[in-house]
């Protein structure tokens, strides 16, 4: 047997349908399985992996091992290690995805955009502020992004400024060499266009 | 240290996730919530819990149905804090809801009784003591 006692407890009393035993289960092991799964994508990747991504991967492999418990063999697997596994791959089929789709799109604001073909001739950035009313963009903008900077960044995106000196102001970065400058404001860009992104597709997805 | 060691994940993001889930009292909560027209705030106050105790309570397995109903519903009432009488006229309230826009009477007579003890106050106080059980019954 692979899994520990109190984890073949719990799985007895999910196979039982046991009213309360997902929930106490969910409350026990839910944070270690984000942080596992975080850590299990990031050393794969090498790079820096998006949590929120992560966190929902966990999420869809907690509810799915609720809906089949059987499908988990306490013989094989310790059930942490069958949940981080399954939100693993969960995550990966989800970055994946993200990957694909910004291959096919442009790459938004920056740079390189003038470079790359936009089949529309506006940005993903533009496409979203065009569905959806300036209210509704404000109360995404405030609750996707928490720092202020964040925000400023973000409104200076929309309105298209392209200078990297305005970035680097608000980034706080103006005492370093102009090339680590626009490294940085690059970063950074990519950073939120990726989240503008997913912001716009989970829109349209509840729309 | 990344800044996954920071991240904070949080139940109520799995709760939001599980509303898709039939089996668990988050969809009953949700539809119930839409069709009362009621925030967080209020549901906690109807069921007399903690707003904070609402995503355990989410993330509970529907109750089933006679003759569990009453235990189910008085152990998901421990576990959250939530009055078991108000528990049970929530999760029969959305029930009906659930059942009249799926569009068919698959419900029933216990349909007919849950929607009963939705609308009946008496039958609130009666869900504490033997209703909850005796409805399921009758409706077999």
């Amino acid at each position: 047997m692979k899994c520990t006692p109190e984890e073949y407890a719990f799985h007895q009393r999910v196979l039982a349908r046991d009213p309360v035993a997902f929930s106490e289960l969910a409350e026990w092991l839910y944070a270690s399985l984000v942080r596992d799964t975080g850590r299990r994508a990031r050393s794969r990747s090498g790079n820096a992996v998006d949590m929120t991504l992560v966190e929902e991967a966990v999420g869809e492999a907690l509810l799915d091992y609720n809906d089949a418990p059987e499908r988990y063999d306490p013989e094989q697997a310790t059930l942490h290690a069958y949940l981080v596994m399954a939100a693993y791959r969960d995550f990966q089929n989800a970055a994946s995805k993200e990957r694909r789709h910004a291959q096919r799109q442009i790459t938004l604001a920056g740079e390189d955009s003038a470079q790359i073909d936009v089949p529309d001739g506006r940005s993903e950035l533009d496409n979203l502020l065009n569905r959806i009313s300036a209210e509704e963009w404000w109360s995404l903008v405030e609750s996707t992004f928490s720092e202020p900077a964040d925000r400023q960044l973000v409104i200076m995106l929309a309105n298209g400024v392209r200078a990297t000196e305005s970035y680097a102001k608000v980034l706080g970065i103006t005492g370093l060499p102009t090339e680590e400058q626009a490294r940085e404001v690059k970063r950074a860009k990519d950073r939120l266009l990726k989240r503008l992104k997913r912001l716009g597709e989970s829109h349209d997805g509840r729309t | 240290m990344g800044e996954h060691e920071h991240y904070q994940p949080s139940l109520t993001r799995l709760a939001s996730l599980a509303t898709s889930r039939s089996s668990l009292m988050s969809s009953l909560m949700k539809l119930y919530r839409e069709r009362e027209g009621m925030d967080d705030e209020q549901l906690a106050a109807f069921l007399e819990c903690d707003p904070g105790a609402l995503p355990r309570l989410a993330l509970c397995r529907r109750p089933r149905q006679a003759p569990d109903f009453r235990g189910d519903i008085e152990a998901i009432a421990a576990h959250t804090g939530a009055d078991p009488s108000r528990l049970a006229k929530m999760v029969r309230a959305a029930e009906v809801h659930e059942a009249l826009s799926a569009g068919g009477t698959a419900g029933g007579p216990s349909i007919l009784m849950a929607a009963r003890d939705h609308e009946d106050p008496a039958a609130e106080e009666d869900d504490t003591s033997h209703s909850g059980e005796a409805t399921e019954d009758d409706s077999r």
